[in-house]
C-alpha cells in the first residue's frame, strides 16, 4: 500500500506527563475509509483534531502525498471536517453554509453556484437549498455538514462522531448514505466513532484506539477475528477471553487457568511461541457438545447456565464454566437443554480460538 | 397562595410606576392623583421647552457614548476571559464586577475627584468616562454569557473552510454572537440613560441628563412634566427589554 496521508510517531500532551495520543504512526491509502475507534478518552478525537490542524502535535509528523503537513493552519490545508453536532452557521442557509468553503477559497464564482447544486443533490438536499439550519432534522443538518465539507474538493474528509446524536433507524440510514457517497466521489476518509458496529460495517480499516494508543490497526474481520491485543478482543464483538500457558512440550496444546489442557490450531501455535497466552473464543464459535454423536469437538467444558438473552434469530446464553464465566451463542431457537439454571456440555473446535500472546 | 404573593409584590413594585402615567396626563398645576382632568398640556410643555429638550439629547448622547465605551472595555475582556485561561481569573471577575458592588455615592465621590483633576467634569466626555465604567458588569455578564454558549466548532468549521482568523471572526463568530452583543449594549445604554446620582455630582450645567433636570425639578417646583418624563422613561425600558428579549429568541442562539 502507498501511504497518501502519513501519521508519524504522533504525540500528544496537554499537560507535559500524559500523553493524550501516545507515539500513533497510520499510513493511509488514497481513497480509503479508515475508522479510528475506541472508547472516549482513548485519543481518537483528539488524533483527528491534529489531522484536521486544530491541535498541534506535541511530537511526530503528519504528511500527506509526501509534504509535511504538521505545522500548517487549518485554513492552510485542503481538509474538510464533519462534526458531530453538525457546526452549521446558524445565520446562514442552507446554500450559503455549503457555498461558504468556495468563497473562502476563492473557488471561480460563476461556478459556486453550480457546484453547491451539485453537492446538494449528491446527498439528497437540493429542494432546502433556501432554508436555515435550524429548520432541518438532524439528519439533514448532517447532510448540510457532509455537503459542506466535500463542496470544494478537499483532499481528504474527516468525520468525528458524525452519526452520534442521530436515533439508530436514522443512523443506520445515514451509514448506507455515507458508503455510497464514499463510493460515488472516491474521497479518504477519517471517521472517528466508539460505536464498533459502525465500525465494522463501513470501513475498509479499522484503527482501534486505547488509552492513547494505537492498539491495532487492519480491516474490519480481522480485527474481529485476529485481535492482536486482548483490549481489541474485549472491545469490539462479544468474546470469552482465557488465560493460558503454551505447552511447549505438546504441539497444539495450551493449558488454561482453571479450565485445564485445551487442543488450539497448530499453525497458530506455533507462532505464539511460548509463555502466557489469552484464547480468545467468540460466543458464536462456542457450541453444544452433542453426547456421543461429536468426536471432533475435544475442548469441551461443563457449562452452568446463568441467563438466557433471547435475540430473536439468536439466543446468548450466559453462564460459567469452572468458574470462569463463559458465553455461548446459538443461532435460532434453542433446544430444551438450554434452560436457566441447567448445566450443559459445550466445546469449540481447534482452530475456532484466537491466541494472543500476553506481553 | 404562591400566586396571591406573586401578584401583591408586583402590585408594590409596579403601583408607583402605573400612578405617574396617568399625572402625566393630568390638568393640575401640581401632582395631585387622581387627577381632575385630562390633557396632553404637559407633553406639549416637555417637547417645547429648550429647558426640558437639552437634558433629553444630553441623555441620548452620553447613554450612546457611554455604551460604546462600555463595549470597548467588555468585547475583549470577554473574550480573553471566557477563552483563555490564566493566573488570577478569578480577580479579574471580581474586577469586572466591583462597579456593581460599590455604592453610587462613592464611585460619584471618587470619579468628581478624579474628572476634576482632568478638568472634565461638566463635560459629555466625562460623564460617559463615568457611566461606560459603570455600566461594564450588566454588559459583561451579558457577553460573556453568550461567549460561552458559542460552539467553537463553528470556527473549526470555517477554518477547514479556508477561512483565516480574520474572515473566521468577521464571517461567523462575530455574526452569530451579534444579538448577544446588542443585548450587552442596549443595557449599557439603559444603564447610563437612567442613572442619577453620579450625574449628579459630575454633570455640572454642562452635561445635565434627564434624571438630573428630574431631580433638580422636584426640588424647586414639583412641576408635574416629572410625571411626563417618568412615563417617557419607563417606555424607553419597556421597549428596549422588549427588544432584548427579541433579540435573544433571534436565529443566531438556536441549532
Amino acid at each position: 500500500m502507498t501511504a497518501y496521508l502519513s501519521l508519524r510517531n504522533i504525540v500528544k500532551s496537554y499537560d507535559g506527563r500524559v500523553n493524550a495520543v501516545d507515539d500513533v504512526s497510520i499510513d493511509i491509502a488514497k481513497g480509503e475509509f479508515l475508522t479510528l475507534l475506541g472508547p472516549s478518552g482513548s485519543g481518537k478525537t483528539t488524533t483527528l483534531m491534529m489531522i484536521a490542524g486544530f491541535e498541534e502535535p506535541t511530537a511526530g509528523a503528519i504528511e500527506l502525498e509526501g509534504e509535511d503537513l504538521t505545522r500548517c493552519r487549518p485554513y492552510e490545508r485542503n481538509i474538510g471536517v464533519v462534526f458531530q453536532n453538525y457546526a452549521l452557521f446558524p445565520h446562514m442557509t442552507v446554500e450559503r453554509n455549503v457555498a461558504f468553503p468556495l468563497r473562502m477559497r476563492r473557488f471561480p464564482r460563476d461556478r459556486q453556484a453550480a457546484r453547491v447544486r451539485e453537492i446538494l443533490d449528491l446527498v439528497g438536499l437540493d429542494r432546502f437549498a433556501g432554508k436555515h439550519p435550524r429548520e432541518l432534522s438532524g439528519g439533514q443538518q448532517q447532510r448540510v455538514a457532509l455537503a459542506r465539507g466535500l463542496v470544494f474538493n478537499p483532499d481528504v474528509l474527516l468525520l468525528d462522531e458524525p452519526l452520534g446524536a442521530l436515533d439508530k433507524s436514522l443512523r443506520e440510514q445515514m451509514q448506507v448514505e455515507l458508503k455510497r457517497i464514499h463510493r460515488e466521489v472516491g474521497i479518504t476518509m477519517v471517521y472517528v466513532t466508539h460505536d464498533q458496529t459502525e465500525a465494522m460495517t463501513m470501513s475498509d480499516r479499522i484503527a482501534v484506539f486505547s488509552h492513547g494508543k494505537l492498539e491495532q490497526v487492519a480491516p474490519p474481520l480481522e480485527v474481529y477475528h485476529r485481535p492482536r491485543t486482548r483490549f481489541v478482543g474485549e472491545f469490539i464483538g462479544d468474546s470469552n477471553i482465557f488465560a493460558g500457558t503454551v505447552d511447549e512440550s505438546r504441539p497444539g496444546c495450551v493449558t488454561l487457568e482453571a479450565l485445564g489442557p485445551i487442543r488450539v490450531d497448530v499453525e497458530a501455535w506455533r507462532r505464539v511461541g511460548k509463555g502466557a497466552v489469552d484464547v480468545l473464543v467468540r460466543p458464536e464459535r462456542v457450541q453444544l457438545a452433542i453426547p456421543s454423536a461429536d468426536p471432533a469437538l475435544p475442548n469441551q467444558l461443563v457449562m452452568e447456565i446463568a441467563v438466557l438473552v433471547n435475540y430473536g434469530d439468536s439466543v446468548l446464553v450466559i453462564g460459567a464454566a469452572g468458574g470462569q464465566r463463559l458465553r455461548m451463542r446459538i443461532a435460532g431457537a434453542p433446544p430444551d437443554t438450554i434452560r436457566e439454571g441447567a448445566t450443559v456440555i459445550v466445546g469449540w473446535r481447534p482452530g475456532d480460538e484466537h491466541l494472543i500472546a500476553r506481553s | 397562595m404562591g400566586v396571591i404573593l406573586a401578584l401583591l409584590v408586583a402590585t408594590f413594585l409596579l403601583l408607583p410606576i402605573v400612578i405617574v402615567i396617568p399625572m402625566s396626563f393630568s390638568t393640575a398645576i401640581s401632582f395631585e392623583f387622581p387627577p381632575p382632568g385630562y390633557s396632553l398640556r404637559y407633553y406639549a410643555k416637555f417637547f417645547t421647552s429648550e429647558e426640558w429638550l437639552e437634558p433629553a439629547l444630553n441623555s441620548f448622547v452620553i447613554a450612546l457614548g457611554a455604551s460604546a465605551l462600555t463595549m470597548l472595555l467588555v468585547v475583549p475582556a470577554a473574550f480573553g476571559y471566557v477563552r483563555y485561561r490564566f493566573r488570577g481569573k478569578a480577580l479579574v471577575n471580581l474586577l469586572m464586577m466591583a462597579p456593581l458592588v460599590v455604592p453610587h455615592v462613592v464611585s460619584a465621590l471618587a470619579y468628581y475627584g478624579f474628572l476634576a483633576r482632568a478638568r472634565l467634569t461638566g463635560t459629555h466626555l466625562g460623564v460617559i468616562v463615568a457611566h461606560g465604567v459603570l455600566a461594564v458588569p450588566v454588559a459583561f455578564l451579558v457577553i460573556s454569557a453568550t461567549l460561552k454558549g458559542f460552539d467553537r466548532n463553528l470556527e473549526r468549521a470555517a477554518m477547514s473552510a479556508g477561512a483565516g482568523p480574520l474572515r473566521t471572526f468577521f464571517h461567523v463568530t462575530l455574526p452569530v454572537l451579534r444579538p448577544g452583543m446588542l443585548v450587552g449594549a442596549l443595557f449599557a445604554f439603559l444603564s447610563s440613560f437612567n442613572e442619577a446620582v453620579v450625574v449628579i455630582f459630575i454633570g455640572g450645567r454642562g452635561a445635565s441628563t434627564l434624571p438630573k433636570k428630574m431631580y433638580e425639578s422636584i426640588r424647586l417646583e414639583s412641576d408635574p412634566v416629572i410625571a411626563v418624563v417618568s412615563t417617557l422613561l419607563v417606555s424607553a425600558v419597556v421597549l428596549g427589554v422588549l427588544a432584548s428579549a427579541f433579540l435573544r429568541r433571534r436565529p443566531a442562539n438556536a441549532a
